[in-house]
């Protein structure tokens, strides 16, 4: 199934885009984790850091290269980044030992001397990091077993006390990118793990019950074709009657709950029509057993019951994952900290436990647990949580520091502004739980008409009573009840659920994960696009946009900048690349290379001097700048793009301007939107002139473009779309979008963003295209109308079965023929339909060298397959 | 009396006994992820390495480091 050794002697485990941007920047890839790296070693390893470095190596000394193969081939082969930022201390996972941190997590005995705890962990995308997880329980002594559970992201660890510990475990997982944490059960989670429960027992209980009637039924029909002894007909019927009014007893029971729920609040919904013919069903089925009437219908009963409880669950697992959802979002940030107590000691506490004017001390490589105040030290920070922003910044004594954020370089001391559920991290969180509850509950076109249905079979019923009243009450009554249980809409109930986990399932074929059903009904109808700028429609990194430079300045500049990792140098070495610079940019011999945060760098390659940065750094260099350059550089500043200069011997040779590219398919795409009848506007947090400048390019009008946002305001002005009326949607990637993603009727996460976004989108275009908004688009349309069709094709059903009652044709074996062949017709309509069969599925190009074809994992639409890049 | 006064109560508990199996193995939660065992089964069982056995250190000579 795997390659040998040697075919993954140089596996390129990086995902697709990972590749390009490696390639693109003219650097390699990284070994382990696919990012770009800086220089090939001499062994001909690649690695972007020592993380990677040591997960490689592990990984390779327990001889579990498989990992990489299948990897690849699983899932894409996308990998995140972020896997391998996990380096940690032994210090940190300390906290792992003490059982009072632990929380949920505390381990528990299982016997022969093992204990159990269940963990979150975070880094898992696909099989292969559940394959790596599992295998290295049995590299580590005393580690007896691990078990990953995908969906909600957490692993259970079965290990002795006596010869290992939580935090040996949580080092080895951390040296290869997978970081374990408490493990703290939400409300919703439980709540969900326990409804899900709920309703697989209920669909065991009606599954038993339904297969038993249908073969008792069998059993009567015979017997009364081919002649049956009255005490066996007698004994069919007691066993069928009872199975059936158990199915609606008990299994059925949510039905008449609803429709309970639905009379007392006088709102409509399908549950009505579905009670009342279950109900009458099984009343009948009892009056007519202890009367002696062979008209009987339990067999319909029991199925129908069985198949409305599998389509309610099968929408129920798809609208929930929203729960899911915000969970993982929790855990972004720490759950512990280090607190420095008065006498200057250092106190591992929770979180939450912090207050206002504590003093923390945060170690390099951990996060930060609670808004604060920087007191001393000075280092890197990594915002991305809150801004999206993936460039670390550098803070300083005095500088505001929030939860969520990841210290990089040097541990700092800070002063706790807002702790546990008051630091921004913790409120933004809150909003995307509030949005997600707030969500209206998807209003199906079954409900809608669900009491229109109801008032039309109930005077249907009374006319048939009336009509027949004069055969005599008996004979009246019982095609009455007839009408009422042929009129149970069983299609129609399942017309909505069947139609969106069709398309879910073909729409994740495609790269397209949907999480909701509703959101499909939403977009089928044109309303309001908000999209995200930096990254959504532009790629997010700059590029070489303008300035004019000759070749052997620029293989000089790129030569400087080339083992720089500064998104700018990227840039520029790329646009040497570009030119065929690449054997130059090599050859040159670079020395003294000083890179200044925030300014730009320095050294001698060649002998010459050279220095790349902006106009205050090259002027603190030395030498004056001459008026023509400082008219240069606001010129192009005033473009909202970035002018670097290029200095070369004490001559100012170049300046170019550098900035971020509208994405290829965002003109087409937009233009596709608009014609479809979408307004168009962005939301974003870069500076409003660069906001509006892009928007510009893009034909979007300047009052629909919003620049300078932070992540509330970008929330607010949802808010404020959706109260306009229109169906809003959000496209985005960041973090920072999570309020607004889960805010709008429909959030679309794109593939550039981090794992948590992809949480709280409902929607996740994996493809990355903009391209497959449009898909998404027409899909929905497309799926509204099945959905429609289906109704019609129930209702006909429906329309028929009632007539053949009113006219007393109908017969329990001719309603036990009819009622499944309307839904097996709803079911064979939408299976048939051709919603997304004009999308070619993606070329498995990841899966073409293997010989198993992976692709099919791909149809399960779960937060696995959420892989972030 | 006939057989089908033994058989069918015995045929609808060998029923039961199932659907009460089912229940109890949902209620274990074995049921509960539905997304990591279908990926499990693709991955290849591959004898368990023995960490103490040398040959484990030398397992891949290309191994740079």
């Amino acid at each position: 199934m795997f390659p040998e050794p040697e075919a993954v002697k140089r596996p390129s485990h990086a995902g697709p885009t990972a590749i390009t941007s490696a390639i693109d920047t003219g650097c390699d890839a990284c070994d382990h984790c696919g990012l770009p790296a800086p220089r090939r070693l001499a062994n001909n390893r690649t690695f972007c850091c020592n993380g990677c470095r040591g997960a490689y190596q592990l990984i390779h000394q327990w001889g579990l290269e498989d990992y990489y193969a299948l990897r690849d081939r699983t899932a894409g082969g996308v990998m995140s980044g972020e896997a391998v930022a996990v380096a940690g201390t032994p210090q940190r996972f300390a906290e792992l030992d003490d059982p009072n941190l632990l929380s949920d997590s505390a381990p528990r005995e299982v016997g022969g001397g093992m204990v159990r705890s269940r963990l979150a962990v975070s880094g898992v995308h696909c099989g292969a990091c559940s394959w790596l997880i599992e295998r290295s329980a049995s590299m580590v002594p005393g580690w007896q077993a691990a078990r990953v559970s995908m969906h909600d992201h957490s692993v259970e660890v079965t290990y002795d006390p006596e010869q290992t510990k939580l935090s040996k475990i949580a080092e080895v997982l951390g040296r290869m990118g997978y970081g374990l944490s408490p493990w703290v059960v939400g409300e919703a989670a439980a709540r969900f793990a326990d409804e899900n429960r709920q309703q697989l027992m209920r669909i065991a209980l009606a599954g038993f019950c339904a297969m038993n009637a249908m073969w008792i039924a069998i059993a009567i029909y015979a017997g009364e074709h081919s002649g049956i002894s009255d005490d066996h007909a007698a004994l069919l019927r007691w066993v069928g009657v009872a199975l059936g009014a158990v199915a609606v007893l008990f299994p059925g029971r949510p039905f008449l709950r609803g429709a309970w729920a639905s009379l007392r609040t006088r709102t409509t919904h399908m549950d009505l029509p579905i009670a009342i013919g279950l109900s009458v069903g099984a009343v009948s089925g009892v009056i007519s057993l202890i009367v002696g009437h062979t008209d009987v219908y339990f067999d319909s009963v029991a199925v129908l019951v069985f198949l409305l409880l599998v389509g309610r669950w099968i929408q129920f697992r798809q609208q929930h994952r929203a729960a899911d959802a915000v969970a993982l979002l929790m855990r972004v940030t720490p759950r512990t900290a280090t607190r420095i107590t008065n006498d200057e000691a250092m106190v591992r506490v929770l979180a939450d436990q912090l207050v206002v004017g504590d003093r923390v001390h945060v170690a390099a490589g951990e996060g930060v647990a609670a808004d604060g105040v920087v007191v001393t030290g000075r280092s890197s920070i990594d915002r991305s949580l809150l801004t999206g922003e993936s460039q670390s910044i550098t803070v300083g004594p005095g500088d505001a520091i929030q939860a969520g954020v990841l210290n990089h370089q040097s541990p700092l001391e800070i002063r706790v502004t807002a702790g546990g559920d008051q630091s921004r991290a913790a409120r933004l969180m809150r909003l995307v739980e509030e949005a997600s509850l707030k969500k209206t509950p998807i209003v199906q076109l079954a409900d809608a008409i669900a009491g229109r249905f109801v008032i039309v079979i109930l005077t249907l019923a009374a006319i048939t009573l009336a009509l027949w009243w004069s055969s005599g009450p008996l004979q009246a009554a019982g095609h009455t009840t007839a009408l009422l249980i042929v009129a149970c809409p069983c299609a129609l109930a399942l017309a909505t659920p069947l139609a969106i986990a069709v398309t879910l399932g073909r729409a994740a074929q495609r790269g397209l994960l949907i999480r909701g059903g509703d959101c499909l009904e939403r977009l089928a109808r044109p309303g309001m696009i908000w999209f995200d700028k930096t990254g959504t429609l532009t790629e997010g990194k700059p590029r070489w946009l303008l300035g004019e430079i000759a070749d052997d300045d620029l293989a000089l500049a790129a030569a400087l900048e080339r083992d720089s990792r500064h998104p700018i140098s990227l840039a520029l070495v790329d646009q040497a690349v570009r030119r065929g610079l690449s054997s130059r940019i090599a050859r040159h011999q670079v020395r003294d290379v000083i890179e200044t945060v925030g300014g730009g760098i320095r050294g001698t390659v060649d002998g010459r001097s050279v220095a790349v940065g902006n106009l205050a750094y090259i002027r603190g260099l030395g030498g004056e700048a001459t008026d023509d350059v400082i008219r240069q550089v606001a010129e192009i500043a005033d473009q909202a793009i970035t002018p670097i200069v290029v200095k070369i011997d004490d001559t100012v040779v170049s300046i170019v301007g550098m900035g971020d590219r509208i994405r290829d398919d965002a003109v087409a795409t937009t233009r596709r939107l608009r014609s479809m009848g979408w307004g168009i506007g962005i939301l974003s947090g870069d500076h409003p002139r660069v906001v509006s400048i892009t928007g510009g390019l893009l034909n979007i009008s300047p009052h629909l473009t919003h620049g300078g946002l932070d992540p509330e305001s970008k929330f607010a002005l949802i808010e404020r779309s959706k109260a306009e009326g229109s169906v809003t949607v959000m496209v985005g990637d960041g973090v920072n979008d999570a309020a607004a993603l889960a805010a709008a009727d429909v959030g679309i996460a794109v593939r550039g963003g981090a794992e948590a976004s992809l949480q709280a989108a409902p929607i996740f275009l994996a493809s990355g295209a903009l391209q497959g908004l449009v898909d998404l688009i027409d899909a929905s349309q497309q799926t509204v109308r099945v959905i429609r069709r289906n109704f019609r094709i129930s209702l006909a059903y429906n329309a028929i079965a009632v007539t053949l009652a009113m006219t007393g044709w109908i017969s329990p074996l001719l309603a036990a023929v009819l009622m499944p062949i309307s839904s097996l017709s709803v079911l064979a309509l939408t299976l048939g339909s051709r919603t997304f069969r004009l999308v070619p599925r993606p070329a498995a190009s990841d899966a073409a060298s293997s010989d198993i074809d992976f692709s099919d994992l791909v149809s399960d639409p779960g937060p696995t397959q959420w892989v972030p890049q | 009396m006939s057989v089908i006064f033994v058989a069918l109560p015995v045929a609808l508990l060998l029923g039961a006994a199932a659907a009460i199996a089912c229940i109890g193995c949902i209620r274990a939660g074995q049921f509960d992820d539905l997304e990591t065992p279908p990926l499990r089964m693709l991955i290849d069982e591959s004898p368990a390495p023995d960490v103490n056995s040398p040959s484990q250190s030398d397992r891949d000579p290309k191994d740079p480091m």
